[in-house]
């Protein structure tokens, strides 16, 4: 017990000193207060987002943004690669064209999808789709082509139907890779809505926020931003590793 | 052993002209519908004009310029944050108190994408390079960081113990013991680092800057040039591919050396 709680105290050590300099460095007179805001200052500014709904409706938006890309490009995106897992004529026609895609960093595609599709919420939600579907497709491509061969061969023996062959085989089999698909894509899907964000500023959401807030010098609402971003992308993470650990809970672990 | 067989294999398959049957149809579709004018230019710039793009641009040297500028500030960025990222995240696996006050504040960093600090970065250091070498090394750091700490607290503690037995001091432990058992997680942790560097230095330069591929694409986003746009993504993805074949090459290098 005083092992570990002396533990979790060497960790708070570096945070504090951190929190210090930061709140020294914002006393060093007005050229560093711009970008050193207090603490107490950056403590007010939250409650006063908070309260006035301002961070709670941004946040909302992000996370519908979020959730609507990770759905539709992850649904797809499981489509097409279980398509090509299963089919080696679908890979080989449209594998080389989806790996030459996937090459282009995700946020170099804005400036063309913003001269196509303007820079609103469709925009927005195109760069989440393709930010989840890249991840998709190469795990449940990945998940079908790992099904034991065996498992296969076993089912050809006691003359299983194709249908039986998906629900008992393949997508028992694939389903790890498929969480992994899921995991990955939930990542890059968050990333990418605060990129979006950030680039295409127009409408709510927690990037657009934070751009204003840049616009306007305000680092308090800058910060609060960056860590909203961050403890929303963790919570994210937490709660699929927790859920994919109940889903899979038959998994023999090694 | 795996990758000495794919470095055997890399060079162009068998198929080759199957696997550009797709690709050339999409080419010779996207002339048909752009001479046939079926999609307004504006909306789908021809195979031509994108092509005359790169020759105007490159003969204007503004190609050659901005490609200068991305690949300095990417290589910059990426060295310094990789380094910093090697040295702290071996240190974090060997000493059990550097973890102990470090990791909990690392964890917390990690999970805040790097895009997400650009307006911070700007806030603090202006636009200039400062900030896109810095964002740069930020998104280099925690993949390898992370790498050399869980390659390092990888290796069996038999082998920690054997040379404190010898009384092993630090620097050949970490030659003859750590480096070894180590470089292919930290090799994957790089090309990862890179990767992710190129795309948040992208990203960056989108924003803000006054050269760079990024700012290219951007200018000709804002000037309804999608010519400018397409040579942009063009060239952000080829350098993307460069980048992760030419790491994949240097990884099955690297693995045949160790064999030997």
């Amino acid at each position: 017990m005083g092992l570990v709680f002396l533990k979790r105290l060497k960790g708070l050590v570096l945070p504090l000193v951190l929190l210090m300099v930061w709140e020294i460095a914002s006393r060093q007179g007005r050229a560093y207060a711009l970008t050193f805001i207090p603490i107490e200052k950056i403590g007010r500014s939250l409650i006063e987002t908070i309260l006035s709904g301002e961070l709670l409706t941004n946040l909302l938006a992000s996370l519908g943004t979020a959730s609507t890309g990770l759905l539709i490009g992850g649904t797809v995106g499981l489509g097409l690669g279980s398509l090509m897992g299963l089919y080696p004529r679908v890979d080989k026609i449209i594998g080389p064209v989806f790996h030459s895609f996937r090459q282009v960093p995700l946020l170099g595609w804005i400036p063309l999808i913003g001269l196509w599709f303007g820079n609103g919420c469709l925009a927005k939600t195109l760069v989440v789709c393709l930010a989840s579907f890249y991840p998709m497709v190469l795990n449940s491509y990945a998940g079908i082509r790992n099904v034991e061969n065996n498992h296969l061969e076993v089912g050809r023996v006691l003359g299983a139907s194709r249908w039986q062959t998906y629900r008992y085989i393949l997508i028992p089999g694939a389903l790890p890779f498929i969480f992994i698909g899921i995991y990955h894509a939930l990542a890059f899907s968050w990333i990418s809505t605060v990129g979006s964000e950030l680039l295409f500023t127009a409408g709510p959401g927690l990037g657009g926020m934070m751009q204003t807030a840049q616009m306007a010098a305000k680092m308090d609402i800058v910060i609060i931003c960056v860590a909203s971003i961050g403890i929303t992308g963790l919570l994210m993470n937490v709660s699929l590793a927790k859920l994919s650990s109940h889903l899979l809970r038959w998994r023999a672990t090694r | 052993m795996n990758a000495i067989s794919t470095a055997k294999k890399l060079p162009i398959p068998a198929d080759a002209l199957g696997l550009l049957a797709v690709p050339l149809a999409m080419l010779a579709l996207w002339v048909l519908v752009t001479r046939a004018q079926w999609v307004p230019e504006q909306l789908l710039v021809s195979p031509t004009k994108v092509i005359e793009a790169v020759g105007e641009l490159w003969e204007a040297g503004e190609l050659q310029g901005h490609l200068q500028n991305s690949l300095r500030r990417l290589f910059l960025g990426f060295f310094s944050g990789a380094i910093f990222g090697l040295i702290f995240g071996v240190l974090m696996g060997l000493s059990k108190s550097m973890e102990d006050y470090c990791a909990p504040l690392f964890n917390a960093f990690r999970q805040i994408p790097s895009i997400a600090f650009i307006p911070m970065l700007i806030l603090i250091f202006g636009i200039d390079e400062t900030f896109k070498i810095i964002i740069v090394a930020k998104a280099a750091f925690f993949p390898v960081a992370l790498g050399g700490y869980d390659s390092v607290r990888g290796i069996p503690k038999n082998y920690f113990e054997v040379a404190k037995v010898y009384q092993c001091p630090l620097w050949p432990l970490i030659k003859q013991v750590v480096i070894p058992a180590t470089v292919p997680q930290i090799l994957t942790g790089l090309r990862l680092s890179l990767s992710r560097s190129w795309m948040v230095l992208v990203a960056a330069e989108l924003m803000a800057a006054d050269s760079g591929i990024g700012q290219m694409m951007e200018w000709g986003r804002q000037m309804f040039r999608m010519d400018i746009v397409v040579v942009g993504v063009f060239i952000t993805g080829l350098i993307g591919f460069a980048l992760d074949y030419g790491f994949k090459w240097l990884e099955s290098r690297m693995a045949r050396w160790k064999m030997g």
